[in-house]
């Protein structure tokens, strides 16, 4: 607890100088901010009723970080068939998807981030930006007995129903405690060195400052705690008129840091042994070009000893 | 949300520890339904909800209907 009034006034005099010289730069943070929880509060919605998740992704193909996100009027890229079909081409078991309840897979992601992190049982894990809750929830699985997984989503209608599908799986999840909350993946909720693990699939893209997330993430991690990432990335710099347009933010292309600036915000964080696979094509067009995107497993490791 | 989970929670604002308020539980005892987190250094009160701690940052709140 020593330091801690030093980092808070650091943050007051962060927040001021943000306040003056980068004040357009918050008021367009907060805008994108709104943006995508609008949008993924539309998305938790109508994926509301359990029912009718038969016909989820493939019905507007609007739906995000699915390669059918960017085809509105722009040329067509292949829409999955549905979102447990994409979730197996995602590296998924057909257990995974029996495990989890009913309509906590949205088809959201782009990656498997539970399968790389090698959970063990009794761990604390954390998801940034859990969505229905479905990474949450094999998580869960694999820290049980003893272990704990918080999901952080920043849309109140994705928590709502995560919560709604936690407590369907109830008698499976007596050993483990999973809990949501609602919280910016900026300014994470959860006390230093708290957590074991961190996950996240699909979602750091969407953030307008994912530097601060990525120290956020190390923050609450403990020495040695790792992290694991399913993320979309850019194999070299996207067009300005890309990274500006709201809906391929809000799907999860246009915010696609590229694979150099990932590694150089982790390195800056305090992450060392940094490691960005591709995994995949991701696709997508914009204006008659390709859009050099790809899927990725983002791995970090926040050091035993931390330099200070 | 289990009472056990406030000790790795913390303000997202400055990251201090958060303090129980008003706290209703379910039937069963175990699990916090509804009341408020207040924060032990900057008093910023964040409230609880079907059991789902709201813990944006007052501006992200606004127009949250948490």
């Amino acid at each position: 607890m020593t330091d801690t009034n030093t980092t808070s006034t650091e943050a007051s005099s962060s927040e001021q100088e943000q306040a003056g010289t980068r004040g357009r730069d918050r008021r367009d943070d907060h805008d994108r901010r709104t943006a995508v929880r609008e949008r993924y509060g539309e998305i938790a919605a109508d994926e509301g009723t359990g029912d009718d998740r038969e016909r989820n992704v493939e019905d507007d193909g609007e739906d995000c970080c699915s390669p059918a996100c960017c085809d509105d009027d722009r040329e067509a890229t292949p829409v999955p068939p549905d979102a447990d079909a994409q979730s197996l081409e995602l590296g998924y078991e057909p257990d995974d998807l029996e495990d989890a309840p009913d309509g906590a897979n949205l088809g959201l992601g782009c990656g498997n981030p539970v399968a790389i992190s090698n959970l063990e049982p009794g761990e604390t894990v954390l998801d940034l930006g859990s969505g229905g809750g479905f990474d949450c929830f094999l998580a869960a699985r694999e820290v049980a007995p003893g272990g704990r997984v918080i999901g952080v989503d920043m849309t109140p209608s994705m928590l709502k129903r995560a919560r709604e599908n936690a407590t369907e799986t109830d008698q499976d999840l007596e050993d483990v405690d999973l809990e949501f909350r609602l919280g910016e993946i900026e300014h994470l909720p959860v006390a230093d060195g708290a957590v074991d693990a961190i996950i996240s699939n699909c979602v750091v893209n969407l953030s307008p400052d994912k530097p601060q997330v990525l120290s956020e993430a190390f923050r609450t991690l403990r020495s040695g705690g790792r992290l694991s990432i399913s993320d979309l990335v850019a194999t070299e710099p996207l067009p300005a008129a890309v990274r500006e347009d709201p809906d391929l933010v809000s799907a999860c292309v246009g915010g696609a840091a590229t694979i150099e600036e990932m590694e150089g915000w982790l390195e800056a964080a305090g992450f060392r042994e940094v490691s960005i696979t591709v995994e995949g094509e991701w696709g997508g067009e914009y204006d008659g070009e390709e859009l050099p995107i790809v899927s990725a497993r983002i791995e970090a490791r926040k050091p035993e000893t931390v330099d200070d | 949300m289990k009472e056990s989970l406030l000790e790795i929670l913390c303000c997202p604002l400055d990251k201090h520890d958060l303090e129980l308020e008003d706290a209703e539980y379910d039937d069963d005892g175990d699990e916090i339904v509804s009341g408020t987190l207040v924060c032990t250094e900057c008093g910023e009160r964040y409230p609880i909800e079907d059991g789902i701690p709201n813990l944006l940052p007052p501006d992200m709140r606004e127009g949250t209907p948490a």
